[in-house]
């Protein structure tokens, strides 16, 4: 019996993942605990790692297909046993909305006692009634409502019939309107190289939109590829994650900003004395344990709200902003009040470096309870963040610079850190605020503090 | 004078009507009364029990092959109908011995003994060079070679059986439809009765060649209660053979209808239900002055059976056919191997019918007259055992058809282009109708006949016959003045029997004659729906392409003159779904006659539309009698850019009037007549809608289910990107046609619903 290998349920929201890589090919022998597949999640992409031996002798969903939790993805079995048939549907999703679709145009004559009454007046072979009526059923969102012919003719000119006003029935865009666009937008006298032509064609770059730089306004193979680099292309799971997770934070959570400069000069003194004993902290190690000591000593920083009641967290959970080429994660040290500050350096360091290789575990990617944004080492002045959801502050950290200050009277230079808090209001008053930066900075700017901890 | 004008006085003289008497169990003779008569020599008694053992044990092997019991064919399984007909060897075998070799039979479901018998008997007969040809390989003495025919025989039918490419019928007939063209079988028949008229066309077709052969037809008791049994009974007892109307040619059909009373039909008891008769030999009496020489026979004695049927052939072959046989037998297995008999029928009633088993009386009758010892009866029942384990050894091995091939021999491509100096012989009895044109222009109606006129007087195997044809000229006149020209032996009034009237037709053709049959109004085809679709469509390709339908049927359809719903109906669609049919519709004169001749000289099966509403109709008409048009090529009646009508039949004048109107508006119709559905030109209806993008699809079929969708189902698969709105069709709406005007109007299509159609999409 072949063993079927089904979608796990690795992220916390997906209900379907899709598959970006297969690691092992049809016919390879697999073992247990190998890789077999990668899937993108929210946050993430994933390796799936076998259970069973065998080999791979059957892949149901393909790289680049999707597939809900728990289907069947691929089968392991012994070498020439043959898999099991299993529909193919249930890759996901390729659900057509078209009307009637398959069911075929006409729908089927129905037992229908009323018959004589029904079909009394139309005088046409009974049919079943409205909802299936070709017409009725909408369109695919975003469909073109265009004949084969049209199309054809767009196509063959290499142009997008998108925007064509369509003169047929229900506003469909036929031959002659089609036509019509094409003269009016001087399509005859356009000049295109034969190249640029099939690589628009290839491409469905639409030459209409595009300026030729060539002589006399030919357009050239750079033309054709400057419209392409322009041309949207879809966000990342991950970029529509951060776009849906972040607007929802701006949206329904009022935030404000109380911002504090840090003096770091002592701090980084006993930085460098320490790393001359052989102890490599970084600042980061430093600003996330002052964080954690304030978040202990103000309990409604670390807390969460759904806009009806509030949750004060017990642990401190915390993110870890960290940025990857093709976007932003948050993976979370889990009770970090537990840590000495070598136990978070060692974390903070593991995690931040499986971010950057995206092999963090789901359970590393949330449940965080307060965030720490660090643009330190991007040389920035100052900066805001916007609060992670489900959250009431997130911390920005800008960069260290030199900076004249006052102190005792006289004007001196001193490596300044500012710090930003955005808060949410609904949670935390601006006094609270300025009570919890303040205590941050004051732990960061007494070394007597970190001198028994290194 | 080939007309005949009835002078039929009233005449209601008192009398009585005699119906004369059957003979039942006239043959009182035995094995020894025969041999010592001279009347059957020893060879030949022997022979009739090898047969009866050869058939036997055919069957048996089908019996046990369904348990895996047969050892010659370990591990073949038999997939396929078990209608043996154990228990009826005297029959087959009796009734095959009592005709020549190149007489004809047609048989049924139950046919695996009168396949195997009438091989048998005629492969006896066969001469060196016969025989030759069919085992090629095969050496020795000519006994040893006809030894190896015989048992090429029991290989071909087995393989037939098991649909294999060796098969007789290349696997394509089965069981169930097998035949032999080559020695006279035309074929069983899974259709009850379904090969009684095509026995009789036969016999038709024998009297019109003057070959001196007989026609018989097998059939069972349940037949004889069928339609189209009971109009072949009528149809070959018609008094225009024998009477003055025969003229010089005064000779009944040489047909012997041969009932296979087994006294069930699949469960159904022919004696005391569903028969009114107690012997079936009755109903010759229904049909013919002379009761059809009908005789009751013993159908359990070989002896009998064979003595019967030999004096039937000889009263055809003087001309005074047709004869009938009733032979009582019996079938010892259910219908299949699936009825287990004992919910209509006892054992008692099984074992008395097993104690006159035809082997084991014929086997005392030869050794009580020393034709054969016991010894010798032995001996030859193992040789029979032995052969037929050969030869179904190598059936059940033989070469499966190829998947590829399964379109193979639906359509043949053969014609009459050339006419064999035999067939070219015409005779003109008085005068062929006159066919003048006026500024080259004929009616639709004259240009039919005059493509009639041509091809009979081209090839005589052409021969027409329908209802009314022949003095009145049909109901539409199409073929006034065909009697005067050719007699009544090239074109008759038949009965009123649609059934009857395709089927022998389809028999004739087997026979290799060229009949073009009428059917009054389209309507009517649906009588003759099992002739059409199941006998004529099929014929060549059950046969493996053996058989050869060369026929053409004229419909006419009568819609738009308010004769209500059973004279109007345009059918065409439903026969072009039937494979194996051609299905043609001109709408022009011109059309007209190019295209029934071209028909006529088609070896296929052929429906061939006219319209009443076009026989007025004219047109320019070439005169040259070698003016053809193509079947299976669509013509553009009009050019235009702008919108396709693509039509068929009355619908073009609709579309041309359409083409016209829409002129007016600055529109250029393209006109696409498709002339014939089967077989159908997309290229040209392609062609057109590339240029225009834009089709209207139509003709006076009921829309629903017509093969207008069809052809839009081919343009939106090849031609989608050409297509610039939806398809539209116009048809008749899907309803019954009206007698009222208004309704009937509202009814059928016009030119004012093409323009609508068009105007919705241009
Ligand atoms: C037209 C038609 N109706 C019904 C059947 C189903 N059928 C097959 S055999 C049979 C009985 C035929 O009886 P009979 O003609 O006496 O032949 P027998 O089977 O007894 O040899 C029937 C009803 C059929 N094949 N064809
Ligand atoms: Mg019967």
């Amino acid at each position: 019996m072949a063993q079927p290998i089904l979608m796990p349920k690795l992220g916390q929201s997906d209900e379907v993942a899709p598959i970006v890589k297969w690691r092992k090919r049809i016919g390879e022998t697999v073992n247990k605990g190998d890789i077999l597949f990668e899937i993108e999640t929210e946050k993430a992409v994933l390796e799936v790692e076998s259970f069973f031996a065998g080999r791979l002798i059957k892949i149901v969903v393909p790289a680049g297909q999707a597939a809900p939790v728990n289907a069947t993805v691929a089968f392991l079995g012994k070498p020439g046993e043959k898999a099991p048939e299993v529909a193919a549907a249930a890759a996901h999703p390729v659900v057509e909305h078209g009307a009637g679709g398959r069911h075929g145009g006409r729908p089927s004559r129905v037992e229908n006692k009323d018959y004589a009454l029904s079909s009394g007046g139309s005088g046409s072979v009974p049919t079943v009634a409205a909802p299936l009526a070709a017409t009725a059923v909408p369109l695919k969102p975003g469909r073109l409502l265009i004949s084969p012919r049209a199309r054809a003719l767009a196509s063959a000119s290499c142009i997008d019939p998108a925007g064509i006003a369509g003169s047929g029935p229900d506003g469909r865009i036929v031959e002659k309107d089609v036509r019509a666009h094409l003269e009016a937008r001087g399509y005859d006298k356009l000049r295109i190289s034969p190249a640029a032509k099939a690589l628009a064609a290839q491409q469905k770059v639409d030459i209409l939109s595009v300026t030729g730089t060539g002589e006399g306004g030919r357009i050239m193979t750079e033309d054709i590829q400057r419209a392409l680099a322009e041309r949207p292309k879809p966000l990342t799971l991950m970029r529509q994650t951060i776009a849906r997770r972040l607007t929802q934070s701006v949206v329904t959570t009022p935030h404000f900003y109380v911002t504090v400069s840090v003096d770091m000069g002592d701090l980084l003194k006993l930085r460098q004395e320490a790393k001359a004993r052989g102890s490599d902290y970084s600042v980061t190690d430093f600003i996330l344990a002052a964080c954690i000591m304030a978040l202990q000593e103000a309990p409604e920083v670390n807390s969460s709200t759904d806009g009806q009641s509030v949750r004060w967290h017990a642990s401190v959970h915390l993110g870890l902003a960290t940025s990857r080429p093709d976007g932003l994660v948050v993976p979370v040290i889990r009770d970090a009040q537990k840590l000495t500050l070598a136990e978070l350096h060692q974390a903070a360091k593991a995690l931040a470096a499986r971010a950057r290789d995206g092999k963090l575990l789901p359970e590393e990617l949330s449940g965080s309870t307060f965030t720490v944004s660090n643009m330190g080492m991007l040389n920035v002045e100052n900066f805001t963040a916007i609060i992670n959801p489900g959250e009431s502050a997130i911390l920005a950290v800008s960069s260290t610079l030199p900076t004249p200050v006052a102190r005792d009277g006289n004007v001196v230079v001193r490596p300044i850190m500012k710090i930003t808090l955005a808060s949410d209001h609904r949670l935390v008053d601006g006094a609270m605020a300025a009570r919890f930066v303040n205590a941050i900075k004051t732990k960061l700017e007494d070394v007597s503090l970190w001198t028994r901890s290194i | 004078m080939p007309n005949h004008l009835n002078d039929l006085r009233p005449d209601f003289t008192k009398r009585k009507i005699s119906c004369g008497s059957i003979p039942a169990y006239r043959f009182e003779a035995t094995l020894a009364d025969e041999l010592a008569a001279r009347h059957i020599t020893k060879r030949e008694a022997v022979n009739l029990l090898e047969d009866m053992l050869i058939v036997r044990e055919f069957e048996e092997m089908i019996v046990k092959l369904r348990s895996g019991a047969y050892p010659a064919c370990a591990g073949f399984e038999y997939r396929g109908p078990t209608h043996v007909s154990i228990g009826q060897e005297a029959c087959s075998v009796g009734a095959c011995s009592g005709i020549a070799a190149e007489d004809y039979i047609t048989s049924t479901h139950r046919g695996h003994g009168d396949s195997v018998a009438k091989g048998c008997v005629a492969i006896r007969q066969m001469n060196a060079a016969a025989l030759r040809s069919r085992v090629p390989d095969a050496t020795g003495t000519p006994g040893e070679i006809c030894e190896a025919a015989l048992e090429d025989h029991i290989f071909r039918t087995a393989a037939e059986l098991f649909g294999k490419e060796d098969g007789y019928c290349k696997g394509r007939g089965g069981s169930m439809h097998i035949a032999d063209f080559s020695v006279g079988h035309l074929g069983a028949n899974a259709i009850v009765g379904g090969g009684v008229p095509i026995a009789t066309g036969a016999a038709w077709a024998c009297r019109y060649l003057r070959n001196g052969r007989v026609a018989v037809s097998f059939a069972g008791d349940g037949a004889y209660s069928n339609g189209v049994v009971l109009e072949s009974l009528n149809w070959a007892a018609q008094h225009q053979f024998t009477n003055m109307l025969a003229k010089g040619h005064s000779y009944g059909l040489p047909m012997i209808f041969a009932i296979q009373n087994n006294h069930y039909g699949m469960t159904g008891r022919a004696d005391n239900e569903v028969a009114g008769v107690e012997f079936l030999a009755r109903r010759a009496a229904g049909f013919d002055d002379r009761n059809m020489h009908a005789e009751v026979v013993n159908g359990m004695d070989v002896l009998a059976v064979r003595e019967a049927m030999q004096r039937a052939a000889a009263l055809c072959r003087e001309g005074r056919g047709p004869c009938l046989l009733e032979l009582s037998t019996y079938r010892y297995y259910g219908h299949s191997l699936s009825d287990p008999r004992n919910e209509y029928r006892t054992r008692e009633e099984e074992t008395a019918w097993k104690e006159v088993d035809p082997l084991e009386r014929y086997t005392r009758e030869i050794v009580a007259a020393r034709a054969l010892t016991r010894k010798g009866v032995e001996a030859l029942v193992e040789k029979v055992q032995a052969r037929n384990a050969r030869a179904a050894a190598r059936a059940a091995k033989a070469l499966e058809p190829k998947p590829a091939d399964v379109l193979k021999y639906l359509y043949s491509d053969l014609t009459s282009a050339v006419v064999p100096a035999e067939f070219q012989k015409v005779e003109i009895v008085r005068e062929k109708p006159a066919i003048t044109r006026t500024n080259g222009q004929l009616t639709y109606r004259d240009a039919l006949k005059e493509a009639l006129l041509e091809e009979m007087l081209r090839d005589n195997r052409v021969v027409v016959y329908g209802e009314d044809v022949a003095e009145y000229g049909g109901a539409f006149k199409v073929t006034k003045g065909l009697l005067e020209a050719f007699g009544r032996e090239r074109i008759f009034n038949s009965p009123i029997s649609e059934a009857a009237i395709c089927s022998t037709a389809v028999g004739s053709a087997m026979l290799g004659l060229r009949p073009v049959i009428e059917l009054m109004y389209m309507d009517f085809a649906l009588m003759s729906g099992d002739a059409i679709g199941n006998q004529a469509a099929k014929w060549h390709y059950m046969s493996g392409a053996k058989a050869e339908i060369a026929m053409v049927i004229r419909a006419s359809v009568g819609g738009g003159k308010g004769y209500g719903g059973q004279h109007s109906q345009t059918l065409e669609s439903v026969f072009a779904h039937i494979p194996g049919l051609y299905v043609v519709y001109p709408a022009t004169p011109r059309d007209a006659k190019g295209l029934l001749k071209t028909a006529i000289r088609d070896n296929n099966p052929i429906l061939f539309v006219e319209s009443q509403l076009l026989y007025m109709t004219k047109g320019e008409v070439p005169e040259d009698p070698e003016f053809t048009i193509p079947l299976g090529l669509a013509e553009v009646k009009r050019e235009g850019k702008d919108i396709s009508f693509v039509v068929w039949g009355p619908a073009l004048q609709d579309a041309l009037k359409a083409a016209d109107e829409l002129a007016g508006d600055g529109v250029e119709a393209e006109v696409v007549d498709l002339r014939s559905l089967i077989p159908l030109d997309m290229a040209t209806v392609l062609r057109s809608v590339r240029k225009t993008g834009k089709v209207v699809v139509g003709s006076q079929c009921v829309t629903t289910g017509s093969f207008m969708g069809e052809v839009i189902a081919n343009i939106q698969h090849d031609a989608f990107d050409a297509l610039d709105a939806p398809i539209q069709r116009v048809g008749a709406r899907d309803t019954i046609a009206p007698q009222s005007h208004v309704l009937e109007s509202a009814f059928l299509p016009n030119a004012a619903d093409f323009v609508a159609a068009a105007r919705a999409i241009l």
